[in-house]
């Protein structure tokens, strides 16, 4: 009987333990696949290869950049230092104007280009995310 | 034996996260010192205040010495608190001070003028907060003291003017 | 003058926590200490100075008194009533305030219903709980007084972010605070249990309230800031795994953990360790949401710009109740009883096990995806975010027999049953719903892999417990909790699988063809509002059958100036219809974005559904 109890015991606790371990193994692994660099532009032109992943972008929106037609925005996102073309298509959250900052979420087609999938948005007119801001203050 | 362990593995885990937390608050919110000081540029066009001329940063920093550039706005309330030290500068007369009025609503900003004193040799306007950005603002108030020859900034006062940043100034204008 | 008032009251409550904290504290070595009418009368006396000074902040924001700094950073004298009111607890002076009202308030009432417990119990609950008082005190005195004075008074206000100025969001901060503060209770009682060693059923009876009430109001909080994301940010989303929405999902998914576990303590006398664990993380996750959210160390879109020194206080503080409570956790740990009675595998109490480890891979999930970016900035100076597929990856997978237990869980006994229980009945059941769910995926084509599974699983809870509704001695709070929780994934499912959207950059005149459907921009029409302008665009959505118009807006605020979209919603019980529009640039264009979210209003009833178990149970007398 007691023998018994034990081995039970030791098979819980094993199973435990395995399982955590697989689950922190498939965390992780989730982890890599969906984590979502920032970049600035100026970290763009010196990448050394165009990632396929996705990434976000962060500066100003250039002055007098913006384009609009029926179905898309066209902008270009600048750090006062290099630029970046960014094509759009759907909503715009509200402050999205130019000379604000901006965070375009998407994929980089070339080291020029860059075609975003969504744009975000803040709260206040006078913030600027964290990111935007080491962006720019790095530049 | 094992309750031991376990309670020091928890604790170094706890102290772990609270170290790395504490430095990532210091991280999020540094204003960072590292900035290229030399490389800023003043060399851009804005509008003054009081007019509706346009005058290039550069040609307000021509004369020999120091000047002392205060980014500042009407709504800001730290401002209200550092003019008093503004207007014991300029009382010393040692130096021009530059105000950029920082995403201010003009007539706000003369009233606050009009209210306080203004301490200003010369004031322009940065509505968009685009040239204070690139001087390397990221609040409002910000001081640069700069060096009109070399165009450099000697020392940069982040945050509000106090007893302590005024003695330093005072000490390098002397 | 009032202003002081609300000062000077906030210190003598003060004073009053030092004095009970003192006088507490002797009764760590002296079992015999016994509570006092005098300690009684003093937290009332604390809780009223509280109160006075929570009121002084409203009046001074009321008359608009600019002498005081938070209200003329936080005000305008433009500003609707209701807003102004609101607006006490919209800043971070106000909301601590109002975290040490309920902090108080709480604590009276803890001392009401606590009566019949042991003296010892009692006051060292007390002590806990006015140590964190006495913190939040000390935090709210020297890093944001709200009674701040300036000098010269200024003649206007600056302001209150306008995206804040929503009905909902006015009542969200409490109810979530309600939430988060109840668990300081709870926290407070379990170290106060642990040490008098009377962690037993009749403790847990007495706790599962007070674990309810945060629940409820944690739920309710958690509802209303969805819905305000839903209409006001303007994505039509209602849940972005956003890491400020994450740090109020984790207390509640540690508090549902810790609701069951109670349950089954005083049912049957186990998991006594298990429920001191979940009651200390708890407390300490609510800490850290308000540390996270109040320090700006998030990489959020609600977080605001602010002061580094609070977030030390708050963040050494909050690790100091860690260590407190670990230390006390593995020094008291033998005060413990274990209940000796056997429990065989097939039990409720395996099932609220199971239960457990679901909720504790949930929350670590969510915990990971919100302080993963944290930790990598400041180790390797990384700047990432972590998006929804991390969280939709991880946790839909898990979402399928987790819905499968739940089925089955609730109609265990305690102690011991058999595996022929689950009988012809249920397996019926589980057969129609994968007829269903075959016939649905088919009809709509839905693409997704774990959809299927998802929705046959999520069918059969939702069947099973209204098949539970007829049986006999039903504990009808969790049946409808559980009926709840299975509509809420089935209306989510349905919402994501079925959703249409469609944006496009439109003119006034401009037609666009959607589905079957014709969308046609009127006008727009200009109105001039209080403290703001309000831009309103006119649009038809025609079909074959019939017309439907929706006016969304465009607010231009004057104090600050800001510009806010307000969402046009038509919601009937199979679907909303959903239109936001936007300015871009000043050359006619505007960006309108049309969705349709099929039962969208059936996410906020289940949600409802949820809460109301909860209430029911709370108001059973013994059950």
């Amino acid at each position: 009987m007691y023998g018994k109890k034990v081995k039970l015991r030791a098979i819980f606790i094993l199973s435990i333990f395995i399982s955590l371990i697989l689950i922190s193994f498939l965390i992780i692994k989730s982890l890599e696949e969906n984590v979502v660099y920032f970049k600035s532009p100026t970290e763009i032109k010196v990448l050394s290869e165009i990632t396929k992943k996705k990434i976000r972008v962060g500066g100003m929106v250039k002055k007098n950049s913006i384009d609009i037609n029926e179905s898309e925005v066209n902008f270009v996102i600048t750090d006062f230092k290099n630029e970046l073309i960014v094509n759009y298509k759907g909503s715009v959250p509200n402050l999205f104007e130019e000379e604000k900052g901006v965070v375009a979420e998407g994929f980089l087609q070339d080291r020029n280009y860059f075609k975003a999938v969504k744009i975000l948005a803040k709260h206040d007119e006078n913030y600027m995310p964290p990111e935007v801001a080491e962006s720019l203050k790095e530049n | 034996m094992s309750k031991n362990i376990k309670l020091i593995s928890i604790v170094l885990f706890t102290l772990f996260s609270f170290f790395v937390l504490l430095k990532g608050l210091d991280k999020s919110n540094i204003y960072s010192p590292k900035i290229k000081e030399s490389n800023i540029d003043f060399n851009f066009k804005a509008k003054y205040l009081f007019s509706e001329e346009e005058v290039f940063l550069n040609e307000l920093l021509n004369n020999e010495g120091m000047s002392l550039i205060n980014i500042w706005a009407s709504w800001c309330l730290p401002c209200r608190n550092e003019h008093a030290y503004l207007l014991n500068l300029k009382s010393l007369n040692k130096l021009s001070i530059i105000g950029i009025n920082y995403k201010d609503d003009e007539k706000n900003a003369k009233q606050f003028l009009i209210e306080l004193g203004n301490p200003y040799t010369n004031i322009i306007t940065d509505p968009r907060g685009i040239n204070s950005i690139e001087l390397g603002a990221f609040g409002v108030p910000e001081t640069y003291l700069v060096d009109n020859k070399s165009k450099s900034i000697i020392q940069k006062f982040i945050g509000p003017l106090d007893d302590e940043a005024f003695a330093k100034l005072t000490k390098i204008i002397q | 003058m009032v202003n002081q008032l609300g000062n000077y009251s906030l210190y003598i409550a003060l004073l009053i926590s030092i004095f009970i904290i003192i006088k507490t504290s002797l009764s760590f070595k002296n079992s015999s200490v016994v509570l006092s009418g005098n300690i009684f009368s003093l937290i009332s006396v604390q809780s009223l100075m509280i109160i006075i000074s929570f009121l002084t902040l409203i009046y001074a924001f009321v008359t608009s008194d600019f002498s005081n700094e938070t209200v003329y950073n936080n005000s305008h004298t433009a500003k609707p009533l209701f807003y102004k009111i609101s607006g006490t607890w919209g800043n971070h002076e106000g909301s601590l305030l109002l975290w040490l009202l309920v902090l108080t308030i709480f604590l009276f009432f803890f001392a009401i219903d606590s009566k019949n417990l042991s003296q010892r119990y009692r006051t060292l609950t007390l002590f806990f709980q006015e140590i964190i008082i006495l913190g939040f005190l000390l935090f709210i005195l020297f890093t944001s007084n709200p009674f701040t004075n300036i000098f010269p008074i200024p003649t206007e206000g600056t302001g209150l972010n306008p995206i804040l100025q929503d009905p909902a969001l006015a009542i969200h901060p409490p109810m979530l605070y309600l939430g988060y503060v109840g668990t300081s209770i709870i926290f407070s009682s379990a170290l106060g249990a642990i040490i008098s060693g009377s962690i037993n059923k009749s403790w847990a009876s007495h706790i599962k309230r007070w674990v309810l009430i945060s629940w409820i109001f944690l739920s309710i909080g958690i509802l209303l800031g969805s819905i305000w994301a839903y209409y006001e940010l303007g994505w039509g989303g209602f849940w972005f795994w956003d890491p400020v929405e994450n740090v109020s999902l984790m207390p509640w998914l540690c508090l549902t953990a810790l609701l069951h576990t109670v349950f089954s303590l005083e049912k049957r006398g186990t998991f006594q360790s298990w429920a001191i664990i979940l009651s200390i993380t708890t407390f300490s996750l609510s800490m850290s949401g308000t540390f996270l959210v109040r320090s700006g160390i998030l990489n959020s879109i609600h977080t605001f710009a602010n002061d580094p020194s609070r977030g030390v206080f708050i963040l050494c503080f909050l690790f100091v109740l860690i260590f407190i409570s670990i230390f006390i956790y593995f020094f008291y740990q033998k005060t413990i009883k274990v209940d000796s009675t056997k429990t065989f595998l097939i039990s409720k109490e395996t099932a609220v096990l199971i239960n457990n480890l679901f909720m504790m891979f949930f929350l670590s999930v969510v915990l990971i995806g919100t302080i993963y970016p944290i930790f990598l900035e400041v180790i390797n100076n990384e700047k990432i975010s972590i998006g929804p597929p991390f969280y939709h990856k991880l946790i839909i997978p898990f979402l399928i027999p987790f819905l499968f237990f739940m089925a089955i869980g609730p109609n265990i006994k305690w102690i011991k049953d058999k595996i022929e229980k689950i009988n012809s009945k249920q397996t019926f059941l589980f057969l129609i719903s994968i007829i269903i769910s075959y016939f649905f995926v088919n009809k709509y084509g839905v693409s997704y892999l774990l959809s299927l599974p998802l929705f046959i699983f999520s069918l059969f809870l939702f069947f099973v417990t209204i098949k539970d509704f007829f049986g006999k001695n039903i504990n009808i709070s969790q049946k409808i909790s559980h009926f709840g929780f299975s509509l809420l994934i089935l209306s989510i499912l349905l919402n994501g699988v079925l959703a249409k959207e469609h944006s496009s950059n439109m003119r006034v005149g401009d037609e666009i063809k959607f589905l079957n459907k014709i969308i046609k921009f009127q006008n727009t029409e200009v109105i001039k509002k209080q403290n703001y302008q309000s831009l309103i665009g006119e649009f038809n959505i025609v079909d074959e059958k019939n017309s439907l118009s929706l006016k969304p807006e465009i607010r231009i605020y004057d104090q600050p100036q800001t510009i806010t979209s307000e969402a046009d919603i038509s919601s009937t019980i199979f679907a909303d219809n959903f239109l936001v529009f936007n300015i871009i640039k000043n050359d006619g264009f505007y960006n309108v974005r049309y969705q349709i979210k099929p039962f969208m209003i059936w996410i906020w009833i289940s949600v409802l559904l949820i809460s109301l178990g909860g209430i029911l149970s709370l108001k059973k007398k013994n059950v």
